[in-house]
């Protein structure tokens, strides 16, 4: 589906991106991490054909990025910036939904009825004017906006920033939704609680470079790797890491819970009056 | 030091108020996180505290902020300037300068400052936030972890009793932000300094700050040391922000019959209890 081939990439005689290789398969949910400046948003504008790599390839279901239209791209890859206002253009939620959808689509039946189901489906009132609603409804908005082309694969630039939480669990079960559905998901994120909970892979980069690939359990249990491209794993990983043998597989709340229940000494267990 | 009495604010051309009723005391030298969702009324609440409401924003305002025993609503906002310093949430827009130097005498400047005390209190700033070697950069090829320490250091040369920050780490990753926390802290341990933050990442807020306020729907929920205030599980719930996990691991803990001596907030008292819990 996504075939990442040696590519390199130079922002004005400086490299950013160095030698990158990688595959993601069709219905996939990967997280890009790295600390600031390691080249994850380069990669993802890599991947929907924004920017074209230096050298090396990019392939999207067999297309080179290099050797194919943005626009026919578009068709396949949905691509959610980081800042909703940088793609927000229109007055009203309904228009703002069906420019994207005219973009790809020439047929109007169609535009009305992908429009129709997506505003029911996300609760938007079609006349609101975008630039009122407030930041996590603006996200919703750009996040609707591309789904309703039905793409197949999502490339989302920290999807989650300057939300509340309320606001990013609602937006990361809506991608979660698509994904379970057969959507691929590329995800550049910088919460490492929203990437334990959602993403299944994980490409760590650092200094440009491609520094590890692997499960998000496996990643999240490599200290070496994260100490490399200085991210702190999330919470309850951390314990564990710190807390050593026996904690290997304890990743949740719930895990990290019964697995100190299974080692706590009997004297710190509240003794229940029924049971006397 | 800051003394909220009944606060109540609505903007113009808004049907709901975006604070309502809030009473806050907050003491001089206190390091105050404020979390809460969208349209809690976190930001209007600086906005209050820092004069822009009700001087630059018009709409309803009801009940007093008071500094110093100086209720807000009589000073000029330059003069709160002088004592309350705000590193605003969009930290390109508060940037007008295009060298690191440049953006530090620009407040300096401005407040007519004497020639003679510039340059100590130019290089205590670079100094204090740890960018001396920035000095002479330009603002725009620093990173945003880099930009927010000029921004608040651009605050600091100011020397004001009090800094409010409006999110300061929204555009940051994890190891960025944890150092402007770090730096937070000791801005506040070191040189006394009065802080109040709002912030949405409550793991950063529960390992840095001393009190925490939630609100939410313009109302203070909760306020206290965040111990006090992460114990509220029910209310934390409904006030639409999460727990740190290790905040919920001890309550989950709890609830599965074991016996703490509180809710941990912090990886470090986490650590502790597990490992206490295990081992003689």
């Amino acid at each position: 589906m996504i075939n990442v081939e040696n590519v390199s990439f130079t922002y004005q005689q400086e490299c950013t991106l160095k030698g990158i290789t990688f595959h993601i398969d069709r219905g996939e949910f990967v997280a890009l991490i790295g600390s600031n400046g390691a080249g994850k948003s380069t990669l993802s504008k890599l991947l929907n054909g924004l920017l074209k790599p230096a050298s090396g390839t990019v392939t999207i279901n067999g297309m080179d990025t290099r050797k194919t239209k943005s626009s026919t791209l578009a068709r396949h890859i949905g691509f959610l910036f980081q800042n909703p206002d940088r793609q927000i253009c229109k007055n009203t939620v309904a228009d703002e939904i069906r420019f994207g959808l005219e973009l790809v689509i020439n047929d109007k039946a169609l535009v009305q009825q992908r429009l129709d189901s997506t505003l029911q489906r996300f609760g938007f009132n079609p006349d609101s004017n975008p630039f009122q609603l407030s930041r996590g409804e603006r996200q919703r908005l750009a996040l609707a906006s591309i789904i309703a082309a039905e793409p197949e694969i999502l490339i989302l630039d920290e999807p989650t920033t300057g939300l509340d939480y309320s606001e990013c669990t609602q937006i990361m079960n809506t991608i979660n939704e698509l994904n379970s559905k057969g959507v691929t998901v590329v995800m550049v994120c910088h919460d490492m609680e929203v990437v334990l909970d959602y993403a299944r892979r994980i490409l760590v980069l650092s200094d440009g470079r491609l520094l590890a690939d692997g499960s998000t359990k496996e990643i999240f249990r490599a200290e070496e790797v994260l100490h490399k491209a200085s991210i702190l794993p999330p919470q309850i990983p951390q314990l564990a890491l710190r807390l050593g043998q026996g904690f290997e597989n304890a990743f949740t709340v719930e895990e990290m819970a019964h697995s100190l229940v299974a080692r706590t000494r009997p004297q710190f267990f509240e003794v229940k009056e029924d049971a006397i | 030091m800051i003394t909220i009495e009944g606060l109540t604010f609505q903007y113009k051309n808004s049907n709901r108020n975006a604070v309502e009723d809030v009473h806050l005391s907050i003491r001089g030298g206190d390091f105050l996180g404020i979390i809460g969702e969208s349209g809690a009324g976190k930001t209007t609440l600086i906005r209050a505290i820092n004069g822009i409401i009700p001087h630059h924003l018009p709409g309803d305002y009801y009940g007093s902020v008071q500094i110093d025993g100086e209720d807000t609503f009589d000073v000029t906002p330059s003069a709160i300037s002088l004592k309350v310093g705000t590193v605003f949430q969009d930290i390109d827009s508060q940037m007008i300068a295009s060298v690191v130097e440049d953006e530090i005498l620009f407040g300096l400047e401005n407040y007519s400052i004497p020639r003679d005390e510039i340059e100590a209190r130019l290089s205590g700033a670079l100094d204090a936030v740890g960018i001396s070697q920035l000095r002479y950069r330009n603002i725009s090829h620093l990173s945003g972890g880099q930009k927010q320490k000029v921004a608040i250091a651009a605050i600091i040369a100011l020397r004001p009793k009090i800094l409010l920050l409006d999110e300061p780490t929204s555009e940051l990753d994890p190891q960025s932000s944890l150092a402007i926390f770090r730096l937070l802290k000791e801005l506040n341990e070191k040189h006394g300094l009065t802080i109040i933050v709002v912030e949405q990442k409550i793991m950063l807020l529960s390992e840095f700050v001393k009190e925490l306020a939630v609100m939410k729907g313009g109302r203070l929920l909760l306020h206290g040391s965040v111990r006090n205030v992460l114990k509220n599980t029910e209310q934390i719930g409904k006030s639409g922000i999460n727990c740190p996990r290790v905040a919920t691991l001890s309550n989950r803990l709890t609830e599965l019959g074991v016996k703490l001596d509180g809710v941990c907030v912090t990886l470090d008292e986490a650590c502790s209890m597990a490992r206490r819990l295990m081992y003689d």
